[in-house]
């Protein structure tokens, strides 16, 4: 057990010696990792701040029922007797006057709706469903629709619904890029790696001609490719970093416009810790690989 | 302690390098491997480390049979036997000192141990004030040296070494068979493979002559 752990303690310092001493080597492959890591996390970040910027809006179970313009007043009070069924929580009915009333109320509006010669907003009700579920409020909805006399009716919370969708098939892309990436973090890492075995061939067929074990000549090599790893994985933080102190600003401008307090929210600490695991996961996979492959060819040319 | 028995190798390409050979060494015994060059030697040498395999017969070492030896064990039973090359194998990217505690870090040994280790072997071979040279910054004899004492750091019981004067004039080879009869009074067991006979004479001890990979004893001297 002891001389277990010394070996990992001696095997992480080479790999550590063997990372300073070519600081420009190390430093590139970092890079190269980062810029492929910050890609996916990148994208997870802005999905996980736009998905949080719909979550924010009050969620409006309300179906908007409005009539057409020539219904007729059996139409309506039928309409009437089925918003008082009961699936349906509350209805107000908006008549068109009313409606036009408050659209004048409105800043801005008055100048518009006074240059009005007749009134072109149709009579409405705004219903509120006993149920909340998306898909009763889709069916409720429909259900409306299909009475006669009703032009159309809205369901308020639809635009959040496709940002929703959007942002799950935003997701489903993030995970195919974090699996894109995960190999080219393993090729990099691999790449490497075979670069560092082929400039120690002699110290590899030295080290097995007095004793070493594989497992003691790949130790320094899965230590130097899970570094490395670490290291491309600080050099993503990094980046989006710099992305986001950039993008801070704009961000907050637009919001501002808009009279929203949002702004961008940095990664958990579950998230940053997640990612650094798997950079470093993947840096590893790809030294074993690589130096499984390299010992075996060292092996077979002796 | 080693064994051949109908010991034939042959490399791809069809070179016999030894051919049915028969011999036994003793615990504490040394050896001299005589013959001309490409008479089958190193082959033997390397047999016995296991670094090659037989084509046939069987080669034991300790008691294991070197043929069936699993790939897993084969640096275990290195760490028993201290090897010394012609063209020494020493690590330039490291001083002197490194290159000798390898072997012992391989092995697990604490540092602080390992480095003492290591002084006391570099001391004997008397290269203490260069143990933080570079090995390349050496001469033909001290690099000779050092790669007996990276042989030896590991107290072997049995010491390998191929061609140990090859390439030295005549006042570092004696002082290096010097040192072998050294490690032999302390009963270690060596096999050297050397046409220098000075040194045989020198030394005294049992000779195999090999010619054209067949074997032939040759009167102790």
């Amino acid at each position: 057990m002891i001389g277990w752990l010394r070996h990992q303690k001696h095997a992480l310092t080479a790999a550590l010696n063997r990372l300073r001493s070519q600081p420009v080597a190390t430093l590139l492959t970092a890079l190269a990792m980062g810029v492929a890591i910050s890609l996916p996390s990148g994208l997870y970040l802005v999905l996980g701040n736009l998905s949080r910027l719909a979550g924010d809006l009050p969620a409006q179970p309300e179906i908007s029922v409005f009539l057409d313009t020539d219904v007729s007043s059996a139409q309506k009070q039928a309409l009437a007797a089925r918003l008082r069924q009961s699936d349906i929580a509350s209805a107000r009915h908006v008549p068109k006057d009313a409606a036009l009333a408050a659209l004048s109320a409105e800043q801005g509006l008055a100048d518009i709706t006074a240059g009005l010669t007749q009134n072109p907003l149709p009579d409405a009700w705004v219903v509120r469903p006993q149920a909340t579920s998306r898909e009763e409020l889709a069916r409720v909805a429909a259900e409306l629709s299909k009475l006669p006399g009703v032009a159309e009716t809205h369901l308020d919370s639809q635009w959040a619904d496709r940002l929703q969708a959007a942002l799950a098939i935003g997701r489903t892309g993030v995970w195919l890029l974090v699996g894109l990436f995960a190999i080219a973090l393993v090729a990099i890492s691999g790449n490497a790696i075979r670069a560092q075995v082929l400039t120690r061939r002699d110290e590899i067929q030295v080290s097995r001609l007095i004793g070493a074990t594989d497992r003691y000549i790949r130790r320094p090599f899965l230590y130097l490719g899970a570094l490395q790893g670490l290291l491309g994985g600080l050099a993503a933080g990094g980046v989006l970093a710099v992305a986001g102190a950039l993008l801070q600003a704009p961000v907050e401008r637009l919001a501002g416009l808009y009279g929203s307090a949002f702004h961008l929210l940095p990664p958990t600490g579950f998230e940053i810790a997640a990612v650094l695991g798997l950079t470093t996961l993947f840096g590893w996979l790809g030294a074993w690989l690589s130096v499984a492959r390299a010992l075996q060819q060292l092996e077979s040319t002796r | 302690m080693i064994s051949f028995s109908q010991v034939t190798k042959r490399y791809p390409g069809g070179h016999e390098a030894l051919s049915a050979v028969n011999l036994a060494i003793e615990k504490g015994e040394l050896v001299f491997l005589t013959g001309h060059s490409g008479a089958g030697k190193s082959t033997l040498l390397k047999l016995i480390a296991a670094i090659e395999r037989p084509t046939s017969g069987v080669v034991s070492v300790n008691g294991q049979n070197i043929s069936r030896l699993s790939h897993l064990a084969v640096p275990y039973l290195r760490r028993n036997i201290g090897l010394v090359f012609q063209d020494h194998k020493l690590l330039f990217d490291r001083n002197v000192i490194e290159n000798v505690v390898l072997p012992l870090d391989i092995a697990g040994f604490e540092r602080r141990d390992a480095l003492k280790r290591a002084r006391a072997v570099i001391d004997k071979v008397g290269l203490l004030h260069r143990e933080k040279a570079n090995p390349i910054s050496l001469s033909g004899g001290e690099q000779q040296r050092l790669c007996i004492a990276r042989a030896l750091v590991s107290r072997p019981a049995l010491l390998l070494a191929d061609e140990p004067t090859g390439n030295l004039d005549a006042g570092y080879a004696a002082d290096i068979m010097a040192m072998f009869r050294d490690f032999h009074q302390v009963g270690t067991t060596l096999v050297i493979a050397t046409h220098d006979d000075r040194a045989i004479a020198a030394l005294g001890g049992r000779i195999l002559h090999l010619d054209h990979g067949r074997i032939g004893e040759v009167a102790a001297s």
